[in-house]
């Protein structure tokens, strides 16, 4: 019985945890929006200078490694599904299937991913360093807040470029996969566009935007968080970047999954099959 | 250039005030002490005593955990960074380690408040550096970033910058480690020229530096068991406070 006591209490620990963590993230993003847009201490130039060159470094410096990751995951979805459904007899099934898969959940998925490995550990070193220099310290003397001037621009820049490469990622996805896939399979481009056009609906586009902004916004401010937590030692910078990696991937990977299963829910509910 | 709301400070003191790190023994405990003013005091107390958390107590870096930090007999603990503005930007900080932005160069460190803050224009900013960097013989860094600069010039930097708005208020952890004392009397010849020009009025730095201490001769404000005492510049005692 006892046994059974610690386990449930240190469940309950790890949940109280994670709980306050998670709302102090929540509170850290609503504290640097208010700083930027309510308090507005710091100029739209200086906000436009850090946001542009996140966009850079997130967005732009990862077109490569995105192009190759979507050239590789549309041919092998339009491939395996092309010739699974033409078994089937279900060609024409084809642009709703990769609707399906691409543009709602693969694209913000693998996006995600991506810009968590890329620039999500940058973002958590670059502030852990920061942290560990006194140089956040150097911009709260010099009255810069850095929750506006640090915290604010790079999830504003995070989440454009994460629904830029989400967007570039489905593009190459859907025209570089069919493509590379005119090779090995002979499957009619208007026949293919056509059944794409009929599948996407606008319901697709919110879905792809929701997640795909609130991607961004966990990404940054979770690998932001963890760069601040940072104290004066150096070594505490690795350990922080590690934790921004796990944490920003359990936080989107949830979130997406939630996403998915309210937006089907709703599906089933206007069929008539939940009441 | 917009007009900057600063505000000027007259009367600097702590009620009651306790603060201590975690794991660590009580720096102060129920400290109540009015600071002098109008002059050049010089922290004093052992290795850990507290000099460096009471000056960046006193820049608002540290909150208190609790009683109060009076600025004209407003408790700043209760403000928000941006209420706490007004004040902050008549305080300049140097720091006695690290604090210079590694991802600008020399001069745009020292522009940086100036620019932010609307205080000159560009040009203006980067002269009014350029000044204080030739003044300390570092002006060939100024396009430099600090990575690639000796320690004593980041230094410099980090001690100009906290000059450079021309701040009503001066707090200095340190001012001379990591410098010749040659460097850092120039800096304290910057420091004594903006007091004559009246707009530098209160000055607190810690230091080890006896030699340097006995040129600028300040007034000392003593640590001691998390307890402050004031010494006036011929070393009697004026005011114990606990």
């Amino acid at each position: 019985m006892s046994f059974l006591l610690t386990q449930i209490d240190g469940l309950g620990r790890h949940l109280t945890r994670n709980l306050e963590y998670t709302l102090h993230v929540l509170l850290m993003f609503y504290l640097s929006m208010r700083a930027t847009i309510v308090d507005r201490t710091q100029s739209f130039r200086t906000l436009l200078g850090v946001v542009s060159s996140q966009i850079y470094f997130t967005g732009w410096q990862a077109l490569p490694l995105i192009s190759v990751l979507a050239l590789g995951a549309g041919g092998i979805v339009i491939l395996q599904s092309s010739t699974n459904l033409n078994l089937l007899g279900g060609t024409e099934m084809i642009g709703k299937l990769l609707v399906i898969i691409i543009v709602r959940e693969l694209g913000p998925l693998m996006t995600a991913l991506v810009v968590i490995a890329r620039s999500g550990t940058a973002v958590a070193s670059e502030v852990g360093n920061m942290r560990a220099n006194r140089e956040i310290e150097a911009l709260e003397s010099m009255g810069i807040n850095p929750l506006s001037y640090i915290v604010f621009p790079r999830v504003l820049g995070g989440v454009v470029s994460v629904v830029s490469l989400a967007a570039y990622f489905t593009l190459i996805s859907i025209l570089g996969g069919y493509l590379l896939t005119r090779m090995l399979h002979n499957l009619p481009f208007g026949f293919y566009v056509d059944s794409l056009a009929r599948a996407v609906a606008v319901g697709d586009l919110g879905l792809f935007l929701l997640k795909n902004t609130f991607s961004g916004i966990i990404i940054f401010t979770v690998s932001c968080h963890q760069g601040l937590s940072v104290g004066r030692s150096p070594t505490e910078v690795p350990v922080a970047t590690t934790q921004a990696v796990v944490k920003a991937i359990i936080y989107v990977v949830v979130f997406n999954f939630s996403v998915t299963a309210l937006f089907y829910l709703n599906e089933l509910r206007k069929l008539g099959v939940l009441g | 250039m917009s007009q900057l709301h600063r505000l000027r400070v007259d009367a600097i003191r702590f009620e009651s005030l306790s603060f201590g790190f975690e794991n660590n023994a009580r720096i102060f405990t129920g400290a109540t002490f009015d600071f002098p003013l109008d002059r050049v005091v010089w922290i004093k107390g052992e290795s850990g005593a507290g000099r460096s958390t009471l000056l960046q107590l006193l820049a608002g870096l540290l909150a208190p955990e609790q009683g109060a930090y009076l600025l004209n007999g407003e408790n700043i603990s209760e403000m928000s960074f941006e209420e706490f503005l007004p004040y902050r930007l008549n305080i300049g900080y140097g720091f006695d380690m690290g604090g210079v932005l590694h991802n600008k160069t020399l001069e745009e460190n020292l522009t940086l408040p100036l620019l932010y803050h609307k205080v000159l224009p560009a040009n203006e900013a980067a002269q009014r550096a350029l000044i204080y960097m030739e003044d300390l013989g570092i002006a060939k860094y100024r396009h430099a970033r600090p990575a690639v600069v000796p320690g004593g010039v980041r230094k410099l930097v980090c001690l100009i910058r906290a000059l450079i708005m021309h701040p009503q208020v001066l707090l200095l952890d340190d001012p001379s480690v990591g410098l010749g004392q040659e460097t850092a009397l120039k800096f304290f010849d910057l420091v004594d020229e903006l007091r004559q020009q009246g707009e530098l009025r209160h000055v607190f730095l810690s230091s080890f530096d006896d030699k340097l201490m006995s040129v600028v001769n300040p007034s000392v404000v003593a640590i001691d068991n998390g307890l402050l005492h004031h010494h006036q510049p011929d070393g009697e005692k004026k005011e114990v406070a606990a």
